[in-house]
């Protein structure tokens, strides 16, 4: 095939996800699909195997791969032209029942010759607590709906049984109805611009240029690989649910052309829904995977064929049914991703010419709220808030992380800002800022996490239901790099102001700091709450990991930090040995002799930092 | 002429590991060095400003160059678990 034809279609596939996507957010009416963009849609060979990774989140660039293989077993013999199948079973290729896969074969003359593939995670899914995150929950008996594949839409004719059975299980069902019918469209849009790129080009030179693509990405993966040298590399990742602690372990080996990830020893599988399986985990590390390592490839089957994974079974990262799995995406596999984006980065830092592209982890907690109860309009309000998107990012050997950046598994992945969130529930921010002295100090220190407080207002109810479901307080998730500090834990508290109120304290209503508020502050970080009357709700999100030594960092970078209020003066100091005067320029004689003291405190093992 | 192993670390000319910054030797290449290097041990607790609060019966580990006293490797731990062993072979 000549080049120039190979490019046009290499580059229609991405313009055909680009226009499935525009057409997913246009019809979907829900912010976590909208604003957040937990979403994804891609294009998979006729066999299921991943031909052209879309945006999104990452780790299920590979799960849907298995969702079109299943289907594929499944129906075998029973895929027609038009047809649209879903599947939302984690011990299928899901990763928990609410990230519904709607998978729709394309045919061109009568022959499969592609799939499209989305997933949204819907408004609700019928579990336990609303918005299907279920942290009560001890088996996926009472994590919603869930199915192993059924065929939604029958030759372009919707079967309004399944339909109408799947929405008499759920709450809201006019908003899961507009997300299941946003994922049909979406496919829709994939399945008319493929077969017009095969119309276009014929069936046979399209069917050689995906496999070229495929080959193209294998041959360019694995020569980048033996560009990095061998060696073994481990990480460990810790988070806390109700006094216990669990560990996700990785060890990563590199040889020649080829790359394993071993989690032996990590947890066995938990009673608490954040366990995984085994096509999560096996996504998992494939979100950092793909931007770390694949920036310039083509994301496909052929990145994942120089690839092995040892996940024993019973583990965390690959649970057995019938194991509560509702928290995963929050659980097990972002402990994958975090573990595995450190293993990576540290073989990057072992190769000259690729040690830029590595980074400290980002948004290592992934914290998550999710609200649920009738709004201001009357209205049954349920979602995420979509700042458990707005992640920090980690330190690069070139440059701070980014501060409320984002996170690496989903590089579109963005919050709503404050006036969408009220305008969906019945609550009002008192403040919502970067937060000082969250980020890893480094070099290049880790990005700033965030934090907020919320208050219901105008509920009909007089108030509304949160759940706190991250993995834990207790730990630092997002490790540093090269000697860069791990980012700050996260933090949830309950302001017990009604309490207050009914001792006959003052309670302010505009108080722009926890110091500011009254009532008791109680720390949370699993379960179900309410959030009622004058009662504020706190949230602390992790900090990014920092990257290289903070004596090695700039002073005058720690002087324009404090300035901006992302380091404070005394951990300016004591930390990173930098003073600042009165006036807030670096004081350097002070600087160099505070630098020189932690030096000699290092040295004599003394805690000086 | 050293080959970097990591952002703090190269192998010398000797075979050794040593500090990327000083030149230090750690070890022999492909073994553990972290037992070489100066180590501090201390709760994340307030490791870094008042955000580090929470955290609880996790000890923040740095590994320092005995010689120059940079900061090679840090790792977040509990007591009883084992360091973090990178071994790149060279």
């Amino acid at each position: 095939m000549d080049p120039i034809t190979f490019s046009i279609i290499r580059h229609r596939l991405y313009r055909v996800i680009d226009e499935a996507v525009i057409t997913l957010k246009h019809v979907s009416g829900s912010a976590i699909t909208n604003e957040g963009h937990d979403l994804m849609v891609s294009l998979y060979r006729a066999d299921g195997s991943l031909l052209m990774g879309g945006v999104g989140f990452l780790h299920h660039l590979t799960s849907a791969a298995e969702a079109c293989k299943s289907i594929i077993r499944r129906f075998e013999g029973r895929i027609d032209e038009g047809d649209v199948f879903l599947t939302n079973c984690p011990y299928t290729a899901a990763l928990h029942t609410s990230d519904v896969y709607l998978v729709a074969p394309i045919h061109y003359d009568g022959k499969l010759v592609a799939w499209s593939a989305c997933f949204v995670h819907v408004y609700d899914i019928g579990a336990m607590v609303p918005g299907g995150f279920s942290p009560d929950s001890r088996d996926i008996f009472t994590e919603g709906f869930s199915s192993p594949g059924l065929k939604l839409v029958e030759q372009g004719e919707m079967n309004h049984d399944i339909m109408d059975t799947l929405l008499n299980m759920v709450r809201a069902p006019e908003m899961v109805a507009l997300d299941l019918s946003s994922m049909i469209a979406s496919n829709n849009v994939a399945r008319e611009r493929m077969v017009a790129l095969v119309h276009k080009y014929g069936p046979e030179a399209v069917d050689q240029a995906c496999q070229m693509l495929v080959d193209q990405s294998e041959e360019s993966f694995r020569e980048r690989l033996r560009e990095l040298p061998d060696g073994r590399w481990e990480s460990r990742q810790y988070f806390d649910i109700e006094d216990e602690t669990y560990r996700v372990l990785l060890a990563m080996t590199k040889k020649d052309d080829t790359l394993t990830f071993d989690f032996t020893g990590s947890s066995e599988q938990s009673k608490y829904g954040i366990n995984c399986a085994y096509w999560a985990a096996w996504g998992g590390f494939f979100a950092p995977l793909f931007p770390l390592l694949c920036y310039d490839i083509t994301w496909n089957d052929g990145v994942l064929r120089p690839i092995s994974m040892i996940a024993p079974e019973g583990t965390i990262v690959n649970c057995t049914r019938p194991a509560p799995i509702s928290l995963a995406t929050v659980g097990a596999i972002q402990s994958v991703n975090n573990a595995a984006c450190i293993c990576i980065s540290k073989m990057l830092s072992a190769s000259e010419k690729y040690a830029k592209e590595a980074t400290a982890v980002w948004h290592g907690s992934h914290f998550a709220i999710f609200m649920f109860g009738q709004n201001q309009k009357g209205q049954e309000a349920i979602g995420i808030m979509t700042e458990t998107f707005g992640g920090a990012g980690g330190g690069r050997s070139f440059a701070d992380g980014v501060d409320v950046g984002g996170e690496i598994p989903n590089p579109i992945g963005r919050m709503a800002n404050v006036e969408t969130t009220e305008n969906h529930f019945p609550v009002r921010y008192l403040f919502r800022r970067a937060t000082i002295d969250s980020g890893g100090p480094g070099k290049y220190r880790g990005g700033t996490g965030l934090e907020y407080a919320i208050q219901q207002h105008d509920s009909p109810d007089g108030g509304i239901h949160y759940v706190v479901s991250g993995k834990g307080t207790k730990f630092s998730m997002s490790d540093g790099l090269g000697g860069g500090y791990p980012g700050a834990p996260c933090n949830y508290r309950w302001v017990h102001n009604n309490e207050a109120a009914a001792e006959g304290k003052n309670v302010n209503p505009f108080a722009t700091s926890t110091e500011q508020m009254t009532g008791e502050q109680e720390s949370v970080s699993w379960g179900v709450y309410p959030l009622m009357d004058q009662d504020v709700l706190y949230v602390r999100s992790d900090g990014g990991g920092g990257y290289g030594d903070p004596l090695a960092r700039e002073p005058e970078r720690l002087a324009r930090d404090v300035r901006h209020g992302s380091v404070s003066a005394g951990v300016a100091r004591r930390v990173y040995g930098v003073v600042l005067d009165a006036a807030g320029e670096v004081d350097t004689a002070a600087s160099e002799a505070a630098r020189e003291a932690i030096r000699a405190a290092r040295l004599s093992q003394a805690a000086a930092e | 002429m050293s080959a970097r192993i990591s952002a703090s670390l190269v192998v010398n000319d000797s075979g050794e590991i040593a500090c990327m910054s000083c030149g230090h030797a750690l070890g022999p290449s492909g073994q553990p060095w972290k037992n070489a290097a100066t180590l501090s041990e201390t709760p994340l607790q307030g490791a870094a400003g008042e955000p580090y609060s929470n955290a609880a019966n996790v000890l923040l580990r740095k590994f320092y160059c005995p010689s120059c006293a940079t900061l090679l490797d840090s790792e977040s731990a509990l007591e009883e678990d084992p360091f973090l062993n990178d071994v790149v072979h060279i």
